[in-house]
């Protein structure tokens, strides 16, 4: 298909954009196979570079023969385009409808992509199994590397490389695999060095009404035990929800046949109960009427915020029983990429003083959401302004993002990077240059080849010029665990992502230069005082030497 | 709630609590830290709860509310009438005034090496504004109280009215509260004035001198041909004032003035909301509604109105190029909140300690809040009417100012705070009585210390790190409910569950961070001198580096 056919307008001139924050601009409108791009022609003006892929949806209206395109954007951006002539406006509707919505990934635009900046470290090979196993083989030697997934064949949304007890070999992770959804059988999630307790996600087990059991997966699961000790099996659904899914074949541990485990329910929501969560909550952020009277009735109604305590209480849970509790902990709740993704990562976030560093928050992204399987393409296609009533759209990765957002702000010190970093990780979750977030699993991208044909997202983030931006200029390395409130006081709204087209944050930016111009300057002195020390070093010895002879 | 036990001691000025041995063993606690500290002033209510038949544990005691978001709960024994006297003692000390006995603040003999009651002074305060000038005029008229026995001596009103005008315009606002001058633009010369109701009543009385008065201080900006008017309270509220002999001023009286009303409810209102808070965040924070029970409170509505307010009048005087005249009904309470706030949104000088200072002791203290009656310092009549959280009200407008332009002001949030404290706590003079006159009969500043004296003898702990010295910014917050948040650093401080809060951990590395900046310029100072002690020696080489020494830029 050639994206010629889809645009039957390229070019419209006269064209007015109204954007938030900035004075309406007349230019003219280009569509190309991948941008909407407007252009004033004038120097110094800022023009508009849209991705396709980022608009969630778009409503039209006319007015005479002037037709008024609004663009509702996927980072909850809304911008309204005045087009002239009722034929152009309809053709640049309908093609940015087309456009938006190509169904082929490999249509997208990371395969088209070619960067400007000159690649320092190949973001695909930033993070591999490998070298993360790494980290913790000096510390303990009850785990290994498993490949019994290399092909895809045992686990489809599994990475090849999976970190299992030493004790279980592969023949009896296949059996393990049968029982589990999605044959995601229990792996090894994080490692806590501190008293060498872990905790391990899968898919539920899939006991069925008639209580079927796996002795390969309570011997799996048992193996990561010290001896007379209990461990605790977090399901992220109500009782209610998980015995419900025993009618479809799925379920949960029995005690009968896990007496060493105490399981523990929490009620995360999923799927389109988020997604109308979202939708509601962007609906309140963006009414305009005047007297915007019960704005926290609304905020509340969403629900938004009892889902972000929700996750963080289950998170805070999860990291109670490892690091108090001296306990290992399994977590599923039904496919186990979703809700248990949530919960596995924060409380590394809460755990783990890595984490909570660039690189670390990278490494947990690549590893505990892109490996493991968390279906970006179907999770991320459509955003808050899309109607669509798929299941399988929910905001399970910017709800992630927000919890660890509500932990910073908590702990403003103790993270490497700032909040531009988490709204940029949103950013291209939804729409994005780079091959990243495409796919739904490792062996999609491997299909994809993603790695040969498009370029990482990490490629351009750890690049010096690009990692200065979303760089906490309070960092200070904290190497403890880190309890974030859940009371409701203590929870906000993100205003970064939620108000960010309602407010400008100039006023509060100021305090942040003022905070990194500080830091620059102390560097500045800094090397002053070094250039000064030495050369009063270097004049003391010439004294020294003129005085010896 | 918390349950401790210990050993209670008091002081004329506040109630301590001790750990008790056993009750400190079981904390791990080795010295016998303090658990509490209450300042007597902050007790609003004092009652016994259970009797001597009570069974059951810690059902016997004192119960003790506080002005300051907070109850106490003091279980004790039975035996020995401890109780009788405890409760006697404390109503005593608590409510000096009920028992004609002296507030506290006139036997504190702390000393600070700054006198606060320095800080205001008037005429210098309005020499800062330029004033007076060719239009504005400085009067003594009230010297001894007698034209208005609620208003400071020394006003600012128009250069073309006369003494004799304005003891005319007295008998037609209500308590006699001219409108006088709180505020000139430093370049459009655009004022802002405050005064309380006309005397309009039922029959919709006209007074001539009145109208001319307004029409004198319209004449004195060329700019705009209309004066503005801005009657604080609901329309409704204004109307039915009329019942009572005030009202506003109508269209066919005063046809040179527009008239707005900005909606803001009046005490009682601000008192019931506030309590509603109370409710939602002591003992225990409202768990599973929580946003739709702070909304019922209506507290940050009413927030909202006042800064929405203070935005309007700061909007006519700034880019309408208008004067403004506001008022209420007796223009000390809502018409305090709006001036003082429109001050502080126009000229940065109010922004920074001092200022602040002086805008609380001008727009509050000298005009005439109410803060005897508002806060009902040592008086143990609790349920009075005229008890209201205005003045706490206006500091959460400021709060809610700062977070939103982090770096506009000199202070920090604990210098918010400690103002709040001490409104209460009777420690020092600066918030006692009604009106200046009453402090001058009692010769406050003479026998008691300002707050100001331990704010400005500690200056650097209320700074703000953040703050950049900016002229003639002028802030508008916005003031939409989606930018509003509740206070939860004071609202929520006493929550038993809420861990002590540390100083805000980002001003602290900001802090450190500036210190760590003196010391390298110190540092980088000595290293240059002994460098350039070095090169000046006779024996030094000739191809010495001096060239390469870096400046030390203080552009800081």
């Amino acid at each position: 298909m050639e994206f010629a056919e889809l645009i039957k307008t390229p070019r419209v001139d006269n064209v007015v954009l109204h954007r938030p924050f900035y004075p309406a601009v007349e230019g003219t409108l280009c569509l190309t196979g991948h941008h909407l791009i407007l252009s004033s022609r004038q120097d110094n003006t800022e023009e508009l570079w849209l991705l396709h892929s980022n608009i969630d949806a778009i409503d039209k209206r006319f007015v005479g023969p002037l037709g008024t395109i609004i663009i509702k954007c996927k980072d909850f951006r809304i911008i309204q385009l005045d087009i002239p002539g009722m034929e152009e406006c309809l053709n640049i509707a309908s093609s940015i409808e087309a456009l938006s919505t190509l169904d082929s990934i490999t249509l997208m635009y990371p395969f088209f992509y070619r960067p400007m900046f000159e690649v320092i470290e190949d973001g695909w090979h930033s993070f591999l199994p490998e070298q993360e196993f790494e980290l913790y083989s000096s510390a303990t030697n009850e785990w290994r590397l498993s490949y019994v997934n290399k092909d895809f064949a045992v686990c489809s949304s599994y990475p090849p490389i999976v970190i299992v007890p030493k004790s279980i070999d592969d023949e009896a992770l296949r059996k393990v695999a049968t029982f589990r959804h999605g044959g995601r059988f229990p792996v090894l999630s994080y490692y806590h060095k501190k008293n060498g307790m872990v905790i391990m996600r899968s898919g539920q087990p899939l006991t069925g009404t008639n209580g079927r059991r796996c002795k390969e997966d309570e011997k799996l699961i048992n193996a990561t035990l010290r001896a007379g000790k209990r461990g605790y099996i977090i399901d992220t659904r109500s009782l209610n929800v998980a015995q419900q899914a025993r009618a479809k074949g799925g379920g949960f541990e029995q005690e009968a046949h896990y007496p060493q485990w105490r399981r523990i329910h929490k009620s995360i929501e999923r799927y389109h109960i988020l997604q109308e969560s979202l939708i509601k909550l962007v609906e309140a952020c963006n009414d305009q009427s005047h007297n915007m009277d019960r704005w926290l009735s609304k905020l509340e109604a969403s629900n938004w915020l009892t889902h972000v305590k929700e996750i963080l209480t289950t998170a805070c849970l999860a990291a109670q029983c490892v690091d108090r509790e001296g306990a290992s902990i399994l977590i599923h709740g039904t496919e186990g990429t979703d809700s248990t993704l949530q919960v596995t990562s924060l409380a590394q976030i809460i755990l783990e003083p890595r984490s909570r560093t660039i690189r670390g928050f990278e490494a947990l992204i690549e590893r505990e959401w892109l490996q493991a399987g968390h279906p970006f393409q179907q999770r991320c296609a459509l955003s808050a302004y899309c109607n669509s009533k798929q299941k399988w759209e929910s905001p399970v990765f910017l709800l992630f993002l927000d919890c660890v957002w509500q932990i910073l702000r908590q702990f403003p010190c103790s993270f490497e990077f700032n909040e531009n970093f988490l709204i940029m990780l949103f950013e291209h979750a939804y729409a994005s240059q780079f091959g990243t977030f495409l796919g739904n699993n490792e062996s999609e991208r491997c299909k994809l080849k993603l790695q040969q044909k498009t370029m990482s997202l990490w490629s351009w983030v750890n690049r010096p010029s690009e990692l200065s931006q979303f760089t906490n200029p309070l960092f200070e390395a904290n190497n403890l665990v880190i309890w974030p409130s859940v009371a409701p006081q203590s929870l906000q709204l993100w205003e970064g992502i939620f108000l960010r087209w309602n407010r400008s944050s100039k006023y509060l930016d100021e305090a942040y230069e003022e905070m990194v111009h500080i830091i620059e300057y102390n560097k500045e002195l800094q090397a002053k005082v070094n250039i000064l020390r030495r050369q009063l070093a270097e004049l003391e010895t010439e004294g020294g030497t003129q005085e010896s002879p | 709630m918390n349950l401790l036990s210990g050993l209670l001691e008091m002081e004329l000025l506040r109630i301590w609590m001790k750990l008790s041995p056993d009750f400190r063993e079981r904390l791990g606690l080795l010295d016998s830290t303090l658990i509490l500290d209450v300042p007597l002033g902050v007790i609003s209510r004092i009652e016994k709860m259970g009797g001597a038949t009570s069974r059951g544990e810690n059902s016997y005691g004192l119960d003790i509310t506080c002005k300051d978001m907070r109850n106490l709960r003091f279980a004790l024994k039975q035996e020995g009438h401890s109780r009788r006297d405890m409760f006697e003692t404390l109503m005593r000390y608590a409510f000096p005034l009920t028992h004609s006995l002296p507030i506290f603040a006139f036997a504190n003999e702390e000393k600070f090496n700054v006198d606060g009651w320095m800080v205001y002074n008037p005429v210098e305060e309005y020499r800062r504004q330029g004033l007076p000038n060719h239009h504005w005029r400085i009067t003594f008229i009230n010297k001894f109280y007698e034209l208005c026995d609620t208003y400071p001596p020394l006003l600012v009103v128009p250069y073309r009215a006369s003494d004799e005008d304005l003891r005319r315009v007295a008998a037609f606002r209500s308590r006699n509260r001219i409108p006088v001058l709180s505020w000139i633009h430093p370049e459009n010369k655009t004022v802002i004035m405050r005064c309380s109701q006309p005397l309009v009543g039922m029959s919709g009385k006209r007074n001539k001198d009145d109208e001319k008065y307004l029409d004198v201080i319209r004449e004195t900006n060329r700019q705009i041909s209309k004066l503005t008017i801005y009657d604080a309270r609901p329309s409704v509220n204004a109307v039915a004032n009329k019942a009572t002999g005030g009202g506003y001023e109508s269209e066919d009286a005063y046809p040179n003035a527009e008239l707005f009303f900005l909606d803001i409810h009046n005490i009682h209102v601000m008192r019931e909301s506030l309590k509603k808070v109370k409710d939602i965040v002591y003992p225990n924070v409202e768990e599973s509604h929580w946003l739709s029970s702070l909304e019922s409170t209506h507290w940050l509505e009413h927030i909202k109105l006042v800064l929405t307010g203070a935005i309007q009048v700061a909007d006519r005087v700034s880019s309408g190029k208008s004067s403004v005249l506001v008022h209420c009904s007796d223009g000390w309470d809502r018409t305090a909140q709006l001036t003082s706030l429109a001050m502080l949104m126009l000229d940065s000088y109010y922004r920074s300690i001092e200022g602040f200072e002086i805008l609380v002791q001008k727009e509050w203290i000298s005009f005439g809040h109410k803060f005897a009656s508002r806060i009902g310092h040592g008086d143990k009549n609790h349920a009075d009417a005229d008890r209201s959280p205005i003045f706490l009200q206006f500091i959460d407008c400021v709060w809610q100012m700062s977070k939103q332009f982090p770096t506009a002001f000199e202070f920090n949030e604990r210098f918010l705070m400690t103002i709040l404290d001490h409104l209460y706590s009777c420690r020092f003079g600066t918030f006692l009585y009604n009106c200046e006159s009453v402090r001058e009969k009692q010769n406050v500043t003479e026998r008691t210390v300002s707050l100001w004296s331990l704010i400005n003898s500690n200056k650097d702990n209320f700074k703000n790190p953040f703050y950049t010295k900016e002229i003639n910014r002028v802030l508008y917050p916005v003031a939409s409910m989606r930018h509003l948040e509740l206070w939860v650093n004071y609202y929520i401080r006493w929550n038993p569950r809420i861990k002590q809060q540390q100083p805000n951990p980002v001003e602290q590395r900001y802090m450190e961070l500036l210190a760590l900046r003196d010391e390298y310029i110190k540092r980088l100072e000595e290293l240059q001198l002994a460098n350039s002690a070095k090169l000046t020696e006779p024996s030094s080489s000739p191809a010495s580096p001096s060239q390469m020494v870096p400046h030390v830029q203080t552009h800081f």
